[in-house]
């Protein structure tokens, strides 16, 4: 008979060796976690399905973690500086540029895939155990403050949206919480990440949008294979997009959630195959998407509207409301309501990863709230800051949304380099260790992405650094 | 399909009891204490410039 385990039981913190940490005997039968029989169960169904040879069934019951890391990524601010590349630049450099940042993040998401499945530890949880405790608060105290300050951004983003189709800021944050505090209220991970990649897809809406706005193909075929044009040339506008476009596409919370994301599914070294798939699949997804909005918003730039002024995507789907059609520009503001909401709900869960995590509690999406007042707790009252700040009479909106790019680029370059060395870690990772080739892809665009984040961050502070 | 036998489909290692074991702290290299205090040189001008940068878009 299958007893639910009491918090005590699970609290016992004598160091185990790293190498015998994969091979800890079963808990006694008589006292198991309603965390671990419900992973016990979407297991068991990988199991089955593994052994009946049915190889897409198997990508389907595994996908997740990578889908909702990098559609996620493509957050309410990310589509905003998407859309303003579109109407500085419209269709060039930038096509094949954003396929390349999405090829980085794949290569950066893809350790976290390897480092969950061979640990079963979140990234928060390593680097406090492995690196000690000054590391470990650093990169949950930066995790969690940039995470709040992001997810103001993600409630802006859906109140513009909501202001765009009518609804007061009250109602369309409020909404957001609810469903955010909702989709937590399922208490089980399957559930949850079925709800969130469900809603991820409406990520695509941009397409259409994208097609209401008649692009040529052949821009499009000559973008991809020229990397060109470039209108104006390289100038202050044109290296501020490249570094805002890549902070888009790889955030410190993008690791610590799918390494976390991993472990809660249950993923283990034999997923690594379709944990990778996941990712790449999730990494195409959301260029496409990303790409489009460029595509969508390359009317305002053919009609020279000048964009200085805006200030969110809602601003976007107005003026290109005449251009594109009044369908067009709602599916544009659809698609940033979306982005906000979906990356409230991921941004939200990796706070509370990370700080339970951290703190030694119990951390997973299929615990009871008895069992996770931590977890759930950190989600609830992160998500009720972040919209309580955004509803606060002249609060400073734009203050924060410049601190969060600047955060999430500076502090880039730690969580890469944690990143890295777990992920040599050979007694934690065993063959799943990056091998030279691995470290020589990794690793350069590890150094990339530290160096464009930096110098992001610093030319944020001091604009005249690059010149006019 | 009983509880026992879904349970039988995780490895122990995935059990929350396993995951509530710390691991021991990693025997750091030379040159990764090295990093580690450059990281430590780049916090310490990072932060500032963050706070900086928060005030100054007040």
């Amino acid at each position: 008979m299958v007893a639910a385990i009491r918090e005590g039981d699970v609290t016992e913190k004598a160091p185990v060796k790293a190498s015998d940490a994969r091979s800890t005997p079963s808990p006694p039968g008589d006292a198991v976690a309603r965390e671990d029989l419900l992973r016990a169960r979407d297991r068991l169904k990988v199991v089955v399905t593994r052994a009946s040879g049915r190889n897409l069934k198997l990508l389907w019951l595994l996908a997740g973690p990578g889908v909702l890391v990098m559609l996620g990524e493509n957050d309410g601010p990310s589509m905003v500086s998407y859309a303003t590349t579109g109407a500085r630049f419209g269709i060039g450099f930038f096509v094949p540029f954003i396929l390349l940042t999405f090829l980085m993040a794949f290569a950066v998401q893809e350790m976290t895939v390897r480092l969950g499945a061979a640990t079963q530890r979140g990234h928060a949880e390593l680097i406090f155990q492995r690196f000690g405790p000054f590391w470990g608060y650093f990169a949950m105290g930066d995790l969690v403050f940039g995470n709040i300050l992001t997810l103001a951004t993600e409630f802006i983003a859906l109140q513009a949206g909501g202001l765009y189709f009518g609804l007061p800021s009250w109602l369309s944050v409020g909404l957001g919480v609810m469903l955010v505090a909702g989709s937590m209220a399922m208490r089980r991970y399957a559930t949850w990440e079925r709800l969130l990649m469900g809603l991820a897809v409406f990520n695509l809406l941009f397409i259409p949008a994208a097609l209401y706005a008649h692009p040529s193909g052949a821009a499009l075929l000559r973008a991809a294979a020229t990397w060109g044009p470039l209108p104006g040339g390289v100038g202050n506008a044109f290296l501020t997009l490249v570094l805002a476009n890549i902070g888009a596409t790889v955030t410190p919370w993008m690791i610590f959630f799918q390494q976390s994301a991993v472990v809660d599914k249950g993923m283990t070294p034999a997923d690594v195959a379709q944990g990778r798939m996941d990712t790449a699949v999730g990494g195409g997804l959301a260029a496409m998407a990303a790409i489009a909005a460029v595509v969508a918003t390359t009317p305002l730039f053919a009609a020279h509207v000048d964009i200085s002024n805006f200030a969110s995507g809602a601003d976007f789907a107005t003026a290109l409301r005449p251009l594109i059609g009044t369908t067009g520009a709602t599916l544009f503001a659809l698609g940033i309501l979306e982005a906000g909401l979906v990356a409230a709900m991921t941004i939200a869960t990796s706070s509370s990863y990370a700080l339970a995590e951290t703190l030694s509690a119990r951390s997973s999406l299929n615990l009871s709230f008895s069992e996770g007042k931590l977890f759930y707790g950190a989600a609830l009252a992160s998500t009720v800051i972040a919209a309580g700040i955004v509803l606060i009479p002249g609060a400073p909106l734009l203050a924060m949304t410049l601190t969060v790019n600047v955060i999430a680029t500076l502090l880039m370059a730690p969580a890469l380099l944690f990143l890295v060395l777990l992920v040599n870690d050979r007694e934690i990772m065993g063959p799943l260790a990056n091998g030279w080739r691995g470290n020589l892809v990794g690793g350069g665009i590890v150094v990339a992405i530290s160096l464009v984040g930096a110098l992001y961050g610093v030319t944020t502070i001091f604009p005249g650094l690059l010149g006019k | 399909m009983t509880d026992q036998e879904a349970l039988d489909a995780l490895e122990p290692a995935q059990l929350s009891l396993a995951a509530g074991t710390p691991l021991p702290r990693r025997k750091l290299g030379r040159g990764t204490l090295a990093l580690l205090v450059l990281l430590r040189i780049y916090v310490l001008i990072a932060v500032p410039l963050i706070a900086y940068a928060f005030f100054k878009a007040l």
